[in-house]
Protein backbone atom coordinates (compact mmCIF):
# COMPACT_ATOMS: atom_id res chain seq x y z
CA UNK A 1 0.00 0.00 0.00
CA UNK A 2 2.79 2.42 0.98
CA UNK A 3 4.64 1.68 -2.27
CA UNK A 4 1.53 2.30 -4.35
CA UNK A 5 0.87 5.67 -2.70
CA UNK A 6 4.52 6.65 -2.98
CA UNK A 7 4.39 5.86 -6.69
CA UNK A 8 1.22 7.92 -7.13
CA UNK A 9 2.79 10.87 -5.34
CA UNK A 10 6.00 10.65 -7.36
CA UNK A 11 4.20 10.30 -10.69
CA UNK A 12 1.98 13.25 -9.86
CA UNK A 13 -1.22 11.17 -9.96
CA UNK A 14 -2.01 12.73 -6.61
CA UNK A 15 -0.63 15.81 -4.83
CA UNK A 16 -1.55 14.79 -1.27
CA UNK A 17 -2.74 11.62 0.43
CA UNK A 18 -5.06 11.60 3.43
CA UNK A 19 -4.49 8.61 5.69
CA UNK A 20 -3.72 7.94 9.32
CA UNK A 21 -0.59 8.14 11.43
CA UNK A 22 0.14 7.41 15.09
CA UNK A 23 0.65 10.78 16.81
CA UNK A 24 1.13 11.04 20.59
CA UNK A 25 -0.31 7.53 20.96
CA UNK A 26 -3.47 8.30 18.99
CA UNK A 27 -4.31 7.18 15.47
CA UNK A 28 -4.97 10.55 13.82
CA UNK A 29 -5.70 11.68 10.28
CA UNK A 30 -2.53 12.77 8.52
CA UNK A 31 -1.85 14.52 5.26
CA UNK A 32 1.01 12.82 3.36
CA UNK A 33 2.74 14.93 0.72
CA UNK A 34 5.22 14.35 -2.08
CA UNK A 35 7.68 16.65 -0.29
CA UNK A 36 7.97 14.15 2.57
CA UNK A 37 7.60 10.69 0.99
CA UNK A 38 9.44 9.07 3.92
CA UNK A 39 6.45 9.83 6.16
CA UNK A 40 4.60 7.08 4.32
CA UNK A 41 6.37 4.37 6.30
CA UNK A 42 4.28 5.56 9.28
CA UNK A 43 0.99 5.20 7.38
CA UNK A 44 -1.54 3.12 9.29
CA UNK A 45 -5.15 2.14 8.67
CA UNK A 46 -6.07 3.05 12.23
CA UNK A 47 -9.00 1.71 14.23
CA UNK A 48 -10.55 5.16 14.67
CA UNK A 49 -12.65 6.39 11.80
CA UNK A 50 -12.59 10.05 10.78
CA UNK A 51 -14.31 11.61 7.84
CA UNK A 52 -11.31 11.99 5.53
CA UNK A 53 -13.67 12.84 2.67
CA UNK A 54 -14.99 15.84 4.62
CA UNK A 55 -11.41 17.08 4.99
CA UNK A 56 -10.91 16.49 1.26
CA UNK A 57 -14.06 18.53 0.55
CA UNK A 58 -12.73 21.42 2.62
CA UNK A 59 -9.33 21.26 0.91
CA UNK A 60 -10.90 20.99 -2.57
CA UNK A 61 -13.07 24.05 -1.87
CA UNK A 62 -9.93 26.16 -1.61
CA UNK A 63 -7.63 24.25 -3.95
CA UNK A 64 -9.85 23.24 -6.85
CA UNK A 65 -7.23 21.56 -9.02
CA UNK A 66 -5.48 19.65 -6.25
CA UNK A 67 -5.43 15.89 -6.75
CA UNK A 68 -6.26 14.13 -3.51
CA UNK A 69 -5.67 10.51 -2.51
CA UNK A 70 -7.70 8.94 0.27
CA UNK A 71 -7.73 5.86 2.44
CA UNK A 72 -11.32 4.63 2.20
CA UNK A 73 -13.47 2.23 4.11
CA UNK A 74 -16.87 1.31 2.63
CA UNK A 75 -18.55 4.24 4.41
CA UNK A 76 -15.96 6.71 3.06
CA UNK A 77 -16.57 5.38 -0.43
CA UNK A 78 -20.34 5.81 -0.12
CA UNK A 79 -19.84 9.35 1.17
CA UNK A 80 -17.55 10.10 -1.78
CA UNK A 81 -20.26 8.91 -4.19
CA UNK A 82 -22.73 11.34 -2.63
CA UNK A 83 -20.17 14.19 -2.69
CA UNK A 84 -19.51 13.51 -6.42
CA UNK A 85 -23.24 13.66 -7.15
CA UNK A 86 -23.58 16.99 -5.38
CA UNK A 87 -20.48 18.47 -7.07
CA UNK A 88 -18.56 18.92 -3.84
CA UNK A 89 -15.69 16.84 -5.14
CA UNK A 90 -14.55 16.13 -8.67
CA UNK A 91 -14.12 12.35 -9.16
CA UNK A 92 -11.28 13.04 -11.62
CA UNK A 93 -9.23 14.60 -8.82
CA UNK A 94 -9.80 11.81 -6.29
CA UNK A 95 -7.95 8.52 -6.04
CA UNK A 96 -8.76 6.00 -3.35
CA UNK A 97 -7.21 2.98 -1.68
CA UNK A 98 -9.81 0.72 -0.12
CA UNK A 99 -9.20 -0.88 3.27
CA UNK A 100 -11.12 -3.32 5.41
CA UNK A 101 -14.31 -2.04 6.93
CA UNK A 102 -16.14 -2.01 10.22
CA UNK A 103 -17.93 -5.15 11.35
CA UNK A 104 -21.59 -5.05 10.36
CA UNK A 105 -24.45 -7.28 9.33
CA UNK A 106 -22.73 -7.67 6.00
CA UNK A 107 -19.17 -8.08 7.20
CA UNK A 108 -18.35 -10.06 10.30
CA UNK A 109 -14.70 -9.19 10.42
CA UNK A 110 -13.47 -5.64 10.30
CA UNK A 111 -10.47 -3.58 11.38
CA UNK A 112 -12.61 -0.78 12.74
CA UNK A 113 -14.23 -1.58 16.04
CA UNK A 114 -16.36 1.54 16.33
CA UNK A 115 -19.69 0.10 15.34
CA UNK A 116 -19.70 -2.93 17.58
CA UNK A 117 -22.89 -2.72 19.64
CA UNK A 118 -22.42 -0.91 22.90
CA UNK A 119 -24.10 -1.96 26.11
CA UNK A 120 -27.40 -0.09 26.34
CA UNK A 121 -28.40 1.10 29.83
CA UNK A 122 -31.65 -0.51 31.14
CA UNK A 123 -33.42 2.87 31.46
CA UNK A 124 -32.94 3.49 27.74
CA UNK A 125 -34.42 0.09 26.92
CA UNK A 126 -37.39 0.82 29.18
CA UNK A 127 -38.37 4.33 28.09
CA UNK A 128 -36.13 5.22 25.17
CA UNK A 129 -34.87 3.62 21.99
CA UNK A 130 -32.17 0.96 21.99
CA UNK A 131 -29.40 2.22 19.66
CA UNK A 132 -28.83 -1.30 18.33
CA UNK A 133 -32.45 -1.71 17.25
CA UNK A 134 -33.38 -2.36 13.63
CA UNK A 135 -36.03 -0.25 11.88
CA UNK A 136 -38.50 -3.14 11.84
CA UNK A 137 -38.23 -3.69 15.59
CA UNK A 138 -38.61 0.01 16.36
CA UNK A 139 -41.81 0.07 14.31
CA UNK A 140 -43.36 -2.59 16.54
CA UNK A 141 -44.16 -0.04 19.27
CA UNK A 142 -47.64 1.44 18.94
CA UNK A 143 -47.77 5.01 17.72
CA UNK A 144 -48.14 6.68 21.12
CA UNK A 145 -45.38 4.67 22.74
CA UNK A 146 -43.10 5.17 19.77
CA UNK A 147 -43.65 8.94 19.94
CA UNK A 148 -42.96 9.02 23.69
CA UNK A 149 -39.82 6.95 23.33
CA UNK A 150 -38.44 9.15 20.56
CA UNK A 151 -39.33 12.30 22.49
CA UNK A 152 -37.39 10.92 25.46
CA UNK A 153 -34.38 10.57 23.19
CA UNK A 154 -34.77 14.00 21.55
CA UNK A 155 -35.24 15.97 24.74
CA UNK A 156 -31.77 14.89 25.91
CA UNK A 157 -30.25 16.93 23.05
CA UNK A 158 -27.70 19.54 24.16
CA UNK A 159 -27.70 21.22 20.73
CA UNK A 160 -23.99 20.73 20.12
CA UNK A 161 -24.59 20.40 16.35
CA UNK A 162 -22.06 17.55 16.48
CA UNK A 163 -24.27 15.36 14.25
CA UNK A 164 -24.15 18.01 11.55
CA UNK A 165 -20.55 19.09 12.04
CA UNK A 166 -19.15 15.56 11.77
CA UNK A 167 -21.44 14.47 8.92
CA UNK A 168 -19.40 13.79 5.75
CA UNK A 169 -22.34 14.71 3.49
CA UNK A 170 -23.36 17.91 5.33
CA UNK A 171 -21.81 20.67 3.27
CA UNK A 172 -24.48 23.39 2.91
CA UNK A 173 -23.23 26.93 3.48
CA UNK A 174 -26.48 27.87 5.17
CA UNK A 175 -27.98 25.28 7.49
CA UNK A 176 -31.71 25.05 8.25
CA UNK A 177 -30.84 24.07 11.81
CA UNK A 178 -29.45 27.57 12.33
CA UNK A 179 -32.31 29.35 10.58
CA UNK A 180 -34.04 31.41 13.25
CA UNK A 181 -37.39 31.39 11.42
CA UNK A 182 -37.44 27.62 11.33
CA UNK A 183 -36.01 26.75 14.73
CA UNK A 184 -36.29 28.94 17.80
CA UNK A 185 -33.02 29.89 19.47
CA UNK A 186 -31.94 30.36 23.05
CA UNK A 187 -33.09 27.14 24.68
CA UNK A 188 -31.83 23.68 25.53
CA UNK A 189 -33.09 21.22 24.48
CA UNK A 190 -33.73 22.80 21.08
CA UNK A 191 -37.28 22.68 19.77
CA UNK A 192 -38.07 18.96 19.79
CA UNK A 193 -38.85 17.01 17.74
CA UNK A 194 -38.63 19.59 14.93
CA UNK A 195 -34.87 20.14 15.27
CA UNK A 196 -34.13 16.45 14.76
CA UNK A 197 -36.83 15.90 12.19
CA UNK A 198 -35.60 18.78 10.01
CA UNK A 199 -32.21 17.16 9.98
CA UNK A 200 -33.74 13.73 9.37
CA UNK A 201 -35.66 14.99 6.33
CA UNK A 202 -32.50 16.54 4.93
CA UNK A 203 -30.75 13.20 5.33
CA UNK A 204 -33.12 11.62 2.80
CA UNK A 205 -30.96 10.73 -0.20
CA UNK A 206 -27.88 12.04 1.59
CA UNK A 207 -27.23 9.80 4.60
CA UNK A 208 -24.84 6.98 3.80
CA UNK A 209 -25.30 5.23 7.16
CA UNK A 210 -21.72 5.69 8.35
CA UNK A 211 -22.79 6.15 11.98
CA UNK A 212 -20.41 9.04 12.68
CA UNK A 213 -23.28 11.24 13.93
CA UNK A 214 -24.42 8.73 16.52
CA UNK A 215 -20.80 8.20 17.48
CA UNK A 216 -20.36 11.94 18.07
CA UNK A 217 -23.64 12.39 19.96
CA UNK A 218 -22.88 13.16 23.63
CA UNK A 219 -26.33 11.89 24.69
CA UNK A 220 -26.59 8.76 22.50
CA UNK A 221 -29.65 9.71 20.44
CA UNK A 222 -30.22 6.80 18.00
CA UNK A 223 -29.75 9.03 14.94
CA UNK A 224 -28.58 6.23 12.72
CA UNK A 225 -31.84 4.37 13.18
CA UNK A 226 -33.83 7.52 12.41
CA UNK A 227 -31.91 8.25 9.20
CA UNK A 228 -32.13 4.58 8.17
CA UNK A 229 -35.90 4.87 8.28
CA UNK A 230 -35.79 8.06 6.19
CA UNK A 231 -33.61 6.38 3.59
CA UNK A 232 -35.79 3.29 3.59
CA UNK A 233 -38.58 5.57 2.35
CA UNK A 234 -36.23 6.98 -0.31
CA UNK A 235 -35.39 3.46 -1.46
CA UNK A 236 -39.07 2.46 -1.51
CA UNK A 237 -40.17 5.45 -3.56
CA UNK A 238 -37.26 6.05 -5.91
CA UNK A 239 -35.55 2.67 -5.94
CA UNK A 240 -32.33 4.51 -5.02
CA UNK A 241 -29.98 3.38 -2.30
CA UNK A 242 -27.98 6.39 -1.17
CA UNK A 243 -24.24 6.19 -1.74
CA UNK A 244 -24.25 3.14 -3.99
CA UNK A 245 -23.99 5.10 -7.22
CA UNK A 246 -21.88 8.08 -8.21
CA UNK A 247 -23.88 9.19 -11.25
CA UNK A 248 -27.12 10.78 -10.11
CA UNK A 249 -29.56 11.02 -7.23
CA UNK A 250 -33.34 11.42 -7.62
CA UNK A 251 -32.95 14.56 -5.51
CA UNK A 252 -30.81 16.53 -7.94
CA UNK A 253 -32.72 15.93 -11.15
CA UNK A 254 -34.61 18.97 -12.27
CA UNK A 255 -38.15 19.08 -13.68
CA UNK A 256 -38.35 17.39 -17.05
CA UNK A 257 -35.26 15.33 -16.52
CA UNK A 258 -37.04 13.21 -13.92
CA UNK A 259 -37.69 9.80 -15.38
CA UNK A 260 -38.34 7.82 -12.24
CA UNK A 261 -41.98 7.22 -11.45
CA UNK A 262 -42.82 7.80 -7.79
CA UNK A 263 -44.52 4.84 -6.17
CA UNK A 264 -47.41 5.38 -3.74
CA UNK A 265 -46.30 5.23 -0.10
CA UNK B 1 -0.92 23.39 -0.07
CA UNK B 2 -0.35 22.59 3.53
CA UNK B 3 -2.86 20.67 5.63
CA UNK B 4 -2.19 19.58 9.18
CA UNK B 5 -4.17 17.94 11.96
CA UNK B 6 -2.95 19.08 15.37
CA UNK B 7 -4.08 17.33 18.57
CA UNK B 8 -4.80 19.57 21.53
CA UNK B 9 -6.95 19.92 24.61
CA UNK B 10 -10.10 22.02 24.76
CA UNK B 11 -9.50 25.16 26.78
CA UNK B 12 -13.11 26.12 27.46
CA UNK B 13 -13.57 24.29 30.77
CA UNK B 14 -11.80 21.99 33.19
CA UNK B 15 -13.01 18.70 31.65
CA UNK B 16 -10.08 18.44 29.26
CA UNK B 17 -11.64 17.04 26.09
CA UNK B 18 -9.27 16.03 23.31
CA UNK B 19 -9.67 18.05 20.13
CA UNK B 20 -8.06 18.07 16.71
CA UNK B 21 -7.37 21.34 14.99
CA UNK B 22 -7.44 21.40 11.21
CA UNK B 23 -4.87 23.85 9.90
CA UNK B 24 -4.91 24.73 6.21
CA UNK B 25 -2.14 26.89 4.73
CA UNK B 26 -1.25 28.12 8.22
CA UNK B 27 -4.83 29.11 9.06
CA UNK B 28 -6.86 27.40 11.76
CA UNK B 29 -10.02 26.34 9.92
CA UNK B 30 -11.89 23.78 12.01
CA UNK B 31 -12.08 21.70 15.17
CA UNK B 32 -12.88 18.00 15.47
CA UNK B 33 -13.31 15.78 18.55
CA UNK B 34 -10.53 13.24 19.09
CA UNK B 35 -12.08 9.78 18.79
CA UNK B 36 -9.54 7.90 20.86
CA UNK B 37 -9.27 10.43 23.67
CA UNK B 38 -10.12 8.83 27.05
CA UNK B 39 -12.04 11.88 28.28
CA UNK B 40 -14.49 12.73 25.51
CA UNK B 41 -14.32 9.60 23.29
CA UNK B 42 -15.13 11.46 20.10
CA UNK B 43 -17.75 13.79 21.51
CA UNK B 44 -17.78 17.55 22.16
CA UNK B 45 -20.18 20.21 23.35
CA UNK B 46 -21.04 23.21 21.20
CA UNK B 47 -18.22 25.27 22.70
CA UNK B 48 -15.64 22.63 21.91
CA UNK B 49 -16.88 22.25 18.33
CA UNK B 50 -16.30 25.99 17.83
CA UNK B 51 -12.99 26.19 19.65
CA UNK B 52 -11.16 27.50 16.59
CA UNK B 53 -13.42 30.55 16.49
CA UNK B 54 -12.03 32.18 19.59
CA UNK B 55 -8.51 31.77 18.31
CA UNK B 56 -9.25 33.40 14.96
CA UNK B 57 -11.79 35.91 16.33
CA UNK B 58 -11.36 39.51 15.23
CA UNK B 59 -12.46 40.60 18.68
CA UNK B 60 -9.41 38.97 20.24
CA UNK B 61 -7.13 41.44 22.06
CA UNK B 62 -3.61 41.62 20.70
CA UNK B 63 -2.15 44.14 23.13
CA UNK B 64 -2.96 45.21 26.71
CA UNK B 65 -5.45 48.06 27.21
CA UNK B 66 -5.66 50.65 29.99
CA UNK B 67 -8.64 52.88 30.67
CA UNK B 68 -7.44 56.48 30.35
CA UNK B 69 -9.72 59.50 30.16
CA UNK B 70 -12.77 57.23 30.15
CA UNK B 71 -11.74 55.04 27.22
CA UNK B 72 -9.58 51.97 26.67
CA UNK B 73 -6.24 52.72 25.08
CA UNK B 74 -3.46 50.43 23.85
CA UNK B 75 -0.40 50.33 26.06
CA UNK B 76 2.77 48.36 26.83
CA UNK B 77 2.88 45.26 29.03
CA UNK B 78 5.16 47.00 31.55
CA UNK B 79 2.70 49.84 32.02
CA UNK B 80 -0.30 47.51 32.17
CA UNK B 81 1.26 45.29 34.82
CA UNK B 82 2.39 48.31 36.84
CA UNK B 83 -1.12 49.80 36.73
CA UNK B 84 -2.68 46.50 37.87
CA UNK B 85 -0.11 46.08 40.66
CA UNK B 86 -0.59 49.66 41.91
CA UNK B 87 -4.37 49.17 41.91
CA UNK B 88 -4.13 45.91 43.87
CA UNK B 89 -1.64 47.40 46.36
CA UNK B 90 -3.92 50.37 47.00
CA UNK B 91 -6.96 48.11 47.62
CA UNK B 92 -4.99 45.81 49.95
CA UNK B 93 -3.60 48.80 51.87
CA UNK B 94 -7.02 50.40 52.35
CA UNK B 95 -9.25 47.36 52.88
CA UNK B 96 -7.00 44.41 53.78
CA UNK B 97 -5.98 41.34 51.72
CA UNK B 98 -9.38 39.60 52.05
CA UNK B 99 -10.93 42.35 49.97
CA UNK B 100 -9.23 40.73 46.97
CA UNK B 101 -10.38 37.50 45.24
CA UNK B 102 -8.62 35.64 42.44
CA UNK B 103 -10.52 33.80 39.71
CA UNK B 104 -8.29 31.31 37.89
CA UNK B 105 -8.89 30.30 34.29
CA UNK B 106 -9.50 27.11 32.34
CA UNK B 107 -7.71 28.63 29.39
CA UNK B 108 -4.32 28.53 31.10
CA UNK B 109 -2.24 25.51 32.13
CA UNK B 110 -2.30 23.59 35.40
CA UNK B 111 1.07 25.08 36.31
CA UNK B 112 -0.10 28.61 35.63
CA UNK B 113 -3.19 27.98 37.75
CA UNK B 114 -0.88 26.81 40.55
CA UNK B 115 1.00 30.09 40.25
CA UNK B 116 -2.29 32.02 40.37
CA UNK B 117 -3.32 30.48 43.70
CA UNK B 118 0.24 30.88 45.00
CA UNK B 119 0.05 34.55 44.05
CA UNK B 120 -3.27 34.91 45.92
CA UNK B 121 -2.08 33.15 49.08
CA UNK B 122 1.59 34.17 49.30
CA UNK B 123 1.64 37.61 47.67
CA UNK B 124 -1.83 39.04 48.28
CA UNK B 125 -2.43 37.04 51.46
CA UNK B 126 -5.98 35.76 50.91
CA UNK B 127 -7.66 32.37 50.51
CA UNK B 128 -10.25 33.82 48.13
CA UNK B 129 -9.36 31.61 45.18
CA UNK B 130 -11.83 30.13 42.72
CA UNK B 131 -11.87 28.82 39.17
CA UNK B 132 -14.04 29.71 36.20
CA UNK B 133 -14.83 26.04 35.49
CA UNK B 134 -16.51 25.81 38.91
CA UNK B 135 -18.94 28.68 38.36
Amino acid sequence: MQEQIKQWLEQGDIDIFLGYKMIQGHPLPYCFTKENPDDLKDLIVGNARYSLEKMATKIAAEHKELKIGLLTRDCNQRALNVLYIWNQLNPENIKTIGVNCCPSNLKEHGDCSYLEPELIPPIKKMIGIDNNMQVKAAEQFNQKERFNRWMYEFQKCIKCYGCRDICPVCFCKECSLEHTDLIATGGIPPEVPIFHLVRAVHMGGRCIDCGLCEDACPVDIPLRLLYRKVNEIVTDIFDYTTGTRADQSPFNMLGEEVTLKPKPI
Amino acid sequence: MDFKIIPSTCSYCGTGCGVLFQVMDGRLVDTLPMKTHPVNQGRLCIKGWNLHEHVISEKRLKSPLIKKDGELQETTWDEAIKTAADGLKAVIKDHGPDSVAVLASAKITNEENYLVQKFARAVVGTNNVDHCARL
